[in-house]
């Protein structure tokens, strides 16, 4: 699960300047025409950098991502969701593995892409450093923040780089169970007892925040990214992947009698975009940048799980191997 | 501090070995992995898995790939061994650029594969005898080529490939049964409008 | 037919089934390489899906549904060996646990394919390919890393000598078997146990692993009767906790 956003930082307007004129117009070219690059092809510089950074951080947030659902794993009640949940938060175990072997194409090997989660040099999706209080986070994560990954994947699918749009095709299609999965289980808590509609509500009164800032910063205050919009790396502003959240997902979860935290959230009749409280952007930097609630607890548990699988990693390492970087 | 994880809680937290920085093939080196979706169509390119040997990759890969959607066989073989063409991209054919090539080595197969769009999987179009991985993709060019345009061609000598064996195809029996990770057992329709005709008398 | 000794088996095997697949669901996220996680959560969810298909043969024997049975009962009414109880420990342990636990289960299920219980017959046909991948990844870990080095051979030999007292209490002697394998439903468990220690040393054998004689070994018997460990409660205790909140409620 993505939101995509806050992967760019500015691109300097000498970034191409170094690049071959010939070998990146006819790049720009293949792109325009829809064709895709493959791992192979000549590529600037710049896109190969942007575009493992995106990939790898996709990939940190998908196993990142599988720690807040985790922890209701031993606790959901009943079969069916028991196991439902076991099998969504093995996809994003999985997603993450499919996406580190997209950025490998690249050149980056896995060793050091996970090296760089967990000495924090590599980011992750924002919204994983909330903490999952009740089974009805849980649900909001399984459905609304799916949702928003959802968006964020199928625009991505339509980029330029053959190994992502791979890898995003086969999410897309297993994550179909998942955004199903998350607003069956938030049915059934608002048509419940009022303790469940409760335990959601509460849950959505502490997760719209973390979602708005889901999509990363709003267009006015984003760095531009007019290059890798032409190279198709990144898919859509900021504010439209969010408007188009906003625009399937609020009247779902208004229609389920839930009350969403912001009293100025309306589509907006004139401009036909939503109206809504600027989220803190101040609180996003802050939480990106390593100090919300569960980013010290997730890094560490990652640490754990390497350090407590080493020696089995280690035991099976044949003595001569040798490294290729993947084809596709 | 506790965590919200119960899981987290237990888990151990001192006397463990450091494990960064990784040292170079922690995570193994990489296999590829081909699946039949059904009983006669042909095997596809679906990515790869990180393991240490040939039997564990494929261990691994029926989970990694075959645990959704449908399934009849898989194989896997190590990135090594797969051979491949130039790339090429517009109007190009990959089949142009291959040489001819003659080998005095002992005749095996080869798996074929030809990738007919950039951005799709790799797909399996048949087998030739060839004594080198250059052998197998002239004969390749010459048998199998075809009439669409390829756009890269894989050989893979069979002897390298950890194939299903009929036996083993009942891994995948049961896969068709297994609702719960499919999006169609979660039809809340029903329910939901149940209670909005509740909500909304 | 002897319906109380049909639910005894059918409930062992569930709770068996089910105890051992939360267990080894703890390691989703958490494995020694990604593609490993994801291996093990398929074979916890394919456990806690049989023991569902057990508890539905005991509903429709008169039981209650499935999740009150799961979800509401004390330790003293569970029926699980107390070996799948067990904290998972390092990967060591869980992968012996996995290997010792999967071999007897492969068995028990493939003597059942003859059960003359129709839907045991039917479940232990029907679910043949699952069990072939859960002993097929147990023997190739073991064996792998069982001969690999002296760390991994060391752990393997400590979890091996540990669990295996606790192994030998899946094949526990219990009083009601009589009929049902009269009435050729179930082989008994003495019958199992033999071909379990047989495949057992056939896969310790291709190791560098090695395997106590198996009459210096006392079983840890008393799960069937519902004598539990320390351990179980505070599991049963967090499975439920959400379950609790109201177990009329629906989720």
């Amino acid at each position: 699960m993505y939101g995509g956003g806050n992967t760019f930082e500015g691109i300097k307007s000498d970034a191409v300047a170094n690049e071959d004129p010939i070998k990146l117009a006819a790049f720009e070219a293949k792109i325009e025409r829809g064709e895709k690059i493959e791992p192979s092809d000549w590529m600037p510089a710049l896109y190969r950098k942007q575009l493992i950074r995106m990939i790898e951080q996709h990939a940190h947030s998908e196993i990142i991502g599988a720690l807040p659902e985790g922890t209701w794993i031993t606790r959901a009640p009943g079969f069916k969701r028991k196991m439902s949940l076991i099998a969504k938060v093995q996809d994003e175990v999985g997603h993450g593995q499919l996406l580190y072997s997209a950025a490998e194409t690249l050149g980056k090997s896995r060793e050091e892409m996970i090296d760089d989660l967990i000495n924090g040099k590599s980011k992750y999706s924002n919204i994983f450093n909330y903490p999952t209080f009740t089974w009805a986070d849980c649900c909001f994560i399984s459905w609304l923040v799916d949702a928003g990954a959802i968006v964020n994947q199928l625009a991505n699918a339509k980029g330029s780089y053959g190994p992502y749009c791979r890898a995003l095709d086969r999410i897309c299609a297993e994550e179909s169970f998942h955004l199903k999965y998350g607003h069956h289980c938030v049915i059934y808590l608002a048509s419940g007892t009022q303790k469940q509609r409760d335990m959601f509500q509460e849950a959505l009164n502490r997760w719209w925040p973390p979602m708005m800032h889901f999509f990363g910063p709003s267009d006015k205050i984003s760095v531009h990214t007019e290059t890798l919009m032409k190279w198709k790396v990144k898919m859509g502003s900021n504010d439209d992947m969010r408007n188009q959240f906003l625009d399937m997902y609020v009247p779902k979860i208004q229609e389920l009698g839930f009350v969403i935290p912001d009293e100025k959230l309306r589509k907006n009749p004139e401009t036909g975009r939503w109206d809504y409280t600027e989220p803190d952007w101040e609180e996003f930097k802050r939480v990106i940048n390593g100090n919300g609630p569960c980013n010290k607890e997730r890094l560490e548990v990652r640490r754990i799980a390497e350090e407590r699988g080493k020696w089995v990693r280690e035991a099976l390492k044949a003595p001569k191997s040798e490294y290729v970087t993947p084809l596709a | 501090m506790a965590s919200l994880d119960p899981r987290v809680n237990r888990l151990p937290k001192d006397q463990l070995q450091n494990a960064l920085p990784k040292a170079p093939l922690d995570q193994f080196g990489t296999f590829e992995v081909f699946v039949q979706a059904r009983e006669g169509k042909p095997f596809q390119h679906e990515g790869i898995v990180h393991a240490p040997n040939l039997e564990m990759a494929y261990l691994l890969a029926k989970e990694a790939f075959t645990r959704r959607f449908t399934c009849v066989s898989i194989y896997v073989t190590d990135t090594r061994h797969v051979h491949v063409s130039a790339m090429t991209e517009g109007n190009e054919n990959a089949y142009d650029q291959i040489v001819e090539a003659q080998s005095d080595g002992k005749k095996e197969s080869y798996e074929v594969y030809h990738l007919l769009k950039r951005g799709k999987q790799h797909i399996q179009v048949g087998n030739v005898d060839a004594g080198s991985p250059d052998e197998a993709m002239w004969l390749a060019s010459q048998s199998l080529r075809g009439e669409k345009q390829v756009f890269n061609v894989w050989v893979i000598r069979a002897s390298e490939i950890r194939f299903t064996s009929e036996e083993e195809k009942e891994l995948w029996l049961t896969l068709p049964d297994k609702k719960f990770r499919d999006a169609s057992a979660y039809k809340g329709g029903d329910k939901l409008k149940s209670f909005l005709e509740k909500m909304n008398p | 037919m002897n319906t109380e000794a049909l639910k005894e088996l059918l409930y062992k095997m569930a709770d068996d089934q089910l105890i051992l697949g939360h267990r080894n669901s703890e390691w989703t996220g958490f494995g020694p390489i990604l593609e490993e996680d994801i291996a093990f959560s398929s074979m916890a969810q394919d456990k806690i899906g049989h023991s569902l298909a057990l508890y539905t043969f005991l509903e429709e024997l008169g039981e209650q549904d499935p999740d009150t049975v799961a979800f509401t009962r004390h330790a003293s009414q569970f029926h699980n060996c107390t070996l799948v109880e067990l904290p998972n420990g390092e990967y060591d342990f869980s992968l012996i646990r996995h290997f010792l636990y999967d071999t007897a289960e492969a068995l028990r299920f493939e003597s059942l394919r003859q059960s003359s219980f129709e839907p045991l017959a039917q479940v232990a046909t029907k679910i043949r390919g699952e069990l072939r991948y859960h002993t097929m990844h147990a023997n190739t870990w073991v064996k792998q890393l069982g001969s690999a080095t002296t760390e991994s051979i060391h752990r393997l030999q400590k979890s091996l000598d540990y669990a295996l007292p606790y192994a030998l209490g899946i094949f526990e002697p219990s009083p009601l078997e009589h009929d049902i394998i009269k009435d050729g439903i179930f082989v008994g468990e003495e019958a199992l146990k033999s071909q379990w220690m047989k495949k057992v040393e056939e896969v310790i054998s291709q190791t560098k692993l090695r395997l106590p004689a198996w009459d210096t070994l006392t079983a840890m018997n008393g799960g069937r009767v519902g004598k539990h460990t320390e351990y179980l409660q505070p599991l049963l205790d967090e499975m439920s906790e959400v379950f609790k909140i109201d177990p009329t409620a629906e989720w």
